[in-house]
């Protein structure tokens, strides 16, 4: 096929503002799924996504749209994930794209993502196709959007295409903006075959599967490919596109986006960002890849069985593999054994890894309280020492500083809401740079805070005192220095490795509080006493206890009860088996997440 | 011996009932007697039970027959023969009938004087029908006589229960038992637990738990095991035999056994069960060989639901398991805890604190698989 006829394209935009239920239309309108076995929120595969109703990877699909020119386009669509903490799998789509739908909700108008997504966009050189979606909602106010499209995005208005991702208004214009505005691929013209691997997946029968966007040359069933970074060589087993579901195809050509089986058994021999070209014939300069993303969450996350360790490592592996931004290493803990300190973009990125180690691995897991990473200068060293596990904080006598890293916010607040969203961020100890307006209702604050205030819940107190309309970005900011201190907690007098964190001195009360009486209410009621207790070098600062179970008897019990009763018992020892046994109490896998949640 | 048949069906009950029919009756009859004849007997039963279903819901004629099967297996008589009636099935011929087969001691299922609740539970008697049925009963002259209530039934508050109990009391009878409310699965009251319909409130329950000990001790009722009251020299020996981990042998329709090294019930179904009798067979489900561990540990989880305790060194004579170790130091943290309480110092027995007792299932759950599996040497 002509590369002239083939767009690469993606949808972009801030959480919700309904990329994937538009991609829904597009893919019914194109035809590509056909009505009988279309769901709702089609490319949301995963049952995570479906669950939650948030897309979680990048999605890519092909689909063939006969335009109104009467010409007929191959068109590769990725829809990707709104939420700030997946934003690397929304860099590593674009990348693999010549242009991208921007999508702004009509009722919410830009918001912080929308910004942020739109950057990274452009800094590709993508073609911006800006969409006004969910214009059916009576709330939508498409004056305000143009606006702000104007103002804060710099993007004429007259480009805004109004859509419904619901209702379908729109699609046909969407369509045909796609093959009209947007470039056709892009380095088809090089001499030698170059793909870029944008991500990657483990499954159980064919073993490693690479997802890549094909730039120039083909790739094909029994021929060697070499991966430029390692220049290892495998054989292609296997091409194929996305319909979205895996479909075999003769080959791979310029512009096309699609999956490679291959003799690549190891999940670690594949990396994303790489360049894989042909053997026989190999491209000399590599295309660019990604840079490297750097976790800002750590936990630990062990084995509840301490027998399941090495299923554990390979759910790891495979899930490296599918999700570039999660990395992870092998450490032990008193309590807990061994197992691996992982790192993560978020929170919800940490609560989502782990769900799918249950789900798609089968391995109960627990973890620990999550920490970022502190730098720890000690008196007479050199260098500063990296800390990312509280246990390993030094003694605190032989501390110069500890520094904590800091996140540079951008975040979008209604002008009413300044006064509160102000006390909010003193609150978690941030300072505001500077206030740009953005229109006559809004208002952004750049601000820097310490990136342990913001994880537990500042977005969520965003959202409340803003009723919705405040959003926030975020990137890594500088380390700054701060009173920090490690807060032990105590179950039943003895610490507890696992459940250590690195507070600031002036709120290790508070916390100390907080966190002694979310877990006293987590931990399910116990038939002995259980005091939780937290403590900062011996010092008691809170303390609760867990409820003490009232009732847990059987009225009737007779002769025949017996064989019942044993079973009834074994069931309940069994359950209790699926929660780990720490100082004498057994605490339920999740309880760190569950702790972190309001 | 399982009576399995009912008139119609309680909403709470889990138990294995059938409607009554003359043939059904005659065939039932029939297994029984051919149950018991697969029985190898050591020696004669000292305590029987009739429970059900409906035990007295039999005519006068079919309970003289099965009378007369206890009685060719116990010639020299028993210590005590129980006999479970509703109250509606409560009347003179019946009783005659079981007098004179021996019956000593007759348990009416009353389980709450209030109409309504008596409604809500789906039970087809009338509070002027207990008193009748009581009466008679008291009229008959058994030696024990014990009334059944019920209590966390959806809607009844403390003072009512409290109520309950006193116009039990007010009857004199010899035994009280005192039953919360279960959720059994495939029960209609279950169907309206899953719907939402009634809640579950263990806290409330608690309460009401400690409430009728307080109230039963006061009126001179002895509580012995978690649901179980008595006078003096009431105590169900038949009921505590079993906690003990004894023997027993189950005829009937779903009936359990322990007996002749093994333990286990019999299908829940009059046919099936027939049949199995048909071939000579018996005892055939959650068939386990019991060893002096399973026992021991079974002697232990549901020893300690009665108040008596349990005496870890009488049982080890009885059990001889080996590794009891943990048990002990199991034992020795319900003390410490003040769940537990250790009766003279130093010596083996231990019994449950009131606190204790309502965690019965949670403590036995802890204290199971502490002993050596294996069984000890046989010398
Ligand atoms: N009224 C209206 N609602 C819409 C429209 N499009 C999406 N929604 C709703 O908005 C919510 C989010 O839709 P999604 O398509 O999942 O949004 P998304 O942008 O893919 O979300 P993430 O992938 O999690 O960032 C859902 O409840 C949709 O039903 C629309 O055009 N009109
Ligand atoms: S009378 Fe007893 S056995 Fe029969 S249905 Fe009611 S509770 Fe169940
Ligand atoms: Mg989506």
């Amino acid at each position: 096929m002509d590369v002239s006829l083939t767009r690469n394209f993606c949808i972009i935009a801030h959480v919700d503002h309904g990329k994937t239920t538009l991609s829904d239309r597009l893919l019914e309108h194109t035809r590509t799924v056909e009505m009988r076995v279309m769901t709702d929120q089609h490319l949301d595969a995963m049952d995570l996504e479906k669950e939650r109703g948030i897309t979680i990877k990048s999605h890519p699909v092909t689909m063939n749209y006969p335009s109104k020119s009467g010409t007929i386009y191959k068109l590769n669509l990725m829809d990707t994930p709104g939420h700030v903490d997946f934003s690397y799998e929304v860099s590593r789509s674009l990348a693999a794209c010549e242009g991208a739908l921007l999508l702004i909700d009509a009722a919410q108008g830009v918001e912080a993502q929308t910004v942020a997504n739109y950057h990274l966009a452009a800094a590709q050189d993508l073609k911006i196709i800006p969409v006004i979606n969910k214009i059916d909602l009576p709330s939508a106010n498409l004056e305000l959007c143009m606006k702000q499209l104007e103002d804060i995005l710099t993007i004429p208005a007259e480009e805004a295409i109004l859509a419904s991702g619901k209702s379908g208004i729109g699609i046909e214009d969407i369509l045909e903006a796609v093959v009209e505005r947007i470039p056709p691929p892009r380095w088809s013209e090089y001499p030698q075959t170059r793909a870029l691997v944008f991500d990657s997946l483990y499954d159980t029968y064919r073993g490693v599967i690479t997802y890549a966007r094909v730039f120039s040359g083909a790739l094909k069933a029994g021929e060697q490919m070499l991966m430029m970074s390692s220049n290892q060589r495998s054989e292609i087993k296997e091409v194929g596109v996305f319909t979205p579901k895996m479909t075999k195809v003769a080959s791979l050509g310029a512009g096309d986006v699609g999956y490679i089986v291959s003799t690549i058994k190891d999940p670690s021999e594949i990396k994303v960002g790489d360049t894989l070209t042909q053997h026989i014939k190999p491209a000399q300069e590599m295309l660019p890849g990604y840079k490297e993303v750097r976790p800002m969450v750590f936990c630990g996350l062990y084995p509840l069985e301490s027998n399941d360790y090495e299923k554990l490592k390979a759910a790891l592996g495979r899930l490296r593999l599918n999700d570039a931004a999660f990395v992870y290493q092998s450490e032990s803990s008193v309590a807990l054994g061994f197992g691996f300190r992982c790192g993560f973009l978020g929170l919800l990125h940490m609560e989502i890894i782990q769900e799918r180690i249950r789900r798609e691995h089968d391995v109960e897991i627990i973890s620990t309280y999550p920490s970022v990473v502190y730098r720890v200068k000690v008196v007479g060293e050199a260098e500063e020492r990296e800390v990312d596990n509280p246990i390993n904080l030094p003694d605190p006598g032989t501390i110069d500083y500890i520094s904590e890293p800091t996140i540079k916010a951008a975040i979008h607040i209604p002008n009413r809401c300044t006064g509160d969203i102000l006390s909010l961020v003193m609150e978690k100890r941030g300072t505001v740079d500077h206030t740009d307006t953005l229109d006559d209702t809004r208002i952004m604050l750049t601000c820097v805070l310490p990136l342990n205030e913001i994880l537990v819940d500042f977005n969520d107190r965003l959202k409340s005192i803003t009723s919705g309309y405040g959003s926030m970005d975020y990137e890594l900011g500088e380390y700054r220095e701060a009173d920090l201190v490690k807060m032990d907690i105590l179950v039943n007098s003895d610490p507890v490795d696992a459940f250590a964190s690195i507070v600031h001195r002036e709120k290790a009360e508070g916390k100390g509080r907080q966190l002694c009486e979310k877990l006293a209410d987590i931990i399910p009621p116990q038939m002995f006493k259980v005091a939780i207790q937290a403590a900062i070098g011996g010092k008691i600062i809170a303390r609760d206890n867990v409820k003490e179970m009232r009732k847990d008897v059987t009225a009737k019990c007779y002769g025949g009860d017996i064989s019942r009763k044993r079973k009834l018992l074994d069931k309940q020892k069994e359950g209790k088996k699926k929660m780990k046994m720490i100082g004498k109490v057994n605490i339920p896998p999740d309880a760190f997440i569950q702790v972190l949640k309001n | 011996m399982h009576v399995p048949f009912c008139a119609t069906t309680c909403d709470f009950c889990a138990f294995y009932q059938t409607k009554p029919s003359a043939d059904g009756i005659r065939r039932y009859l029939d297994a029984m007697k051919a149950e018991a004849a697969l029985v190898s007997w050591t020696r004669a039963p000292g305590t029987v039970f009739w429970g059900g279903g409906t035990p007295g819901l039999l005519s006068p004629s079919a309970l003289r027959e099965l009378g007369s099967l206890v009685n060719a297996l116990a010639p020299a008589g028993v210590e005590e023969w129980t006999v479970e009636m509703a109250p509606a099935s409560v009347t003179e011929a019946r009783l005659e009938a079981l007098k004179e087969i021996g019956v000593t001691r007759i348990s009416m299922g009353v389980q709450s004087f209030r109409p309504e609740l008596l409604d809500a539970l789906g039970r087809q008697h009338t509070r002027e029908q207990v008193f009748r049925a009581y009466e008679r009963v008291k009229e008959a002259g058994f030696k024990s006589v014990n009334l059944d209530l019920m209590f966390a039934l959806p809607g009844q508050a403390e003072d009512e229960w409290l109520a309950d109990i006193d116009q039990a009391v007010a009857l004199a009878p010899d035994h009280i038992s005192t039953y919360c409310l279960t959720f059994e699965e495939d029960t209609k009251l279950w169907v309206k637990l899953s719907k939402g319909q009634v809640k579950l409130d263990p806290e409330h329950e608690a309460r009401l738990y400690a409430a009728t000990w307080a109230r039963l001790e006061e009126h001179g009722y002895g509580q012995y095991e978690v649901s179980n009251f008595a006078r003096p020299g009431h105590a169900c020996v038949h009921n505590v035999n079993t906690w003990r981990m004894r023997e027993w042998v189950g005829l009937g329709p779903s009936a359990a056994s322990q007996h002749g090294g093994w333990r286990g019930g019999n299908p829940a179904d009059l046919e099936r069960w027939q049949a199995e009798v048909a071939r000579g067979e018996r005892m055939t489900e959650d068939r386990v060989r019991l060893t002096p561990a399973l026992l021991l540990e079974d002697a232990v989880i549901f020893g300690l639901r009665i108040n008596a305790g349990i005496d870890l060194a009488e049982l080890a004579r009885r059990f001889p398991a080996r590794g009891l170790a943990d048990l002990r130091g199991a034992l020795d943290r319900l003390v410490a805890e003040g769940l537990a309480e250790q009766q003279s110092a130093g010596a083996g027995r231990v019994r449950l604190t009131g606190r204790g007792r309502l965690l019965a299932d949670a403590i036995g759950s802890e204290l199971m698989g502490l002993i050596d599996a294996e069984p000890a040497d046989a010398r």
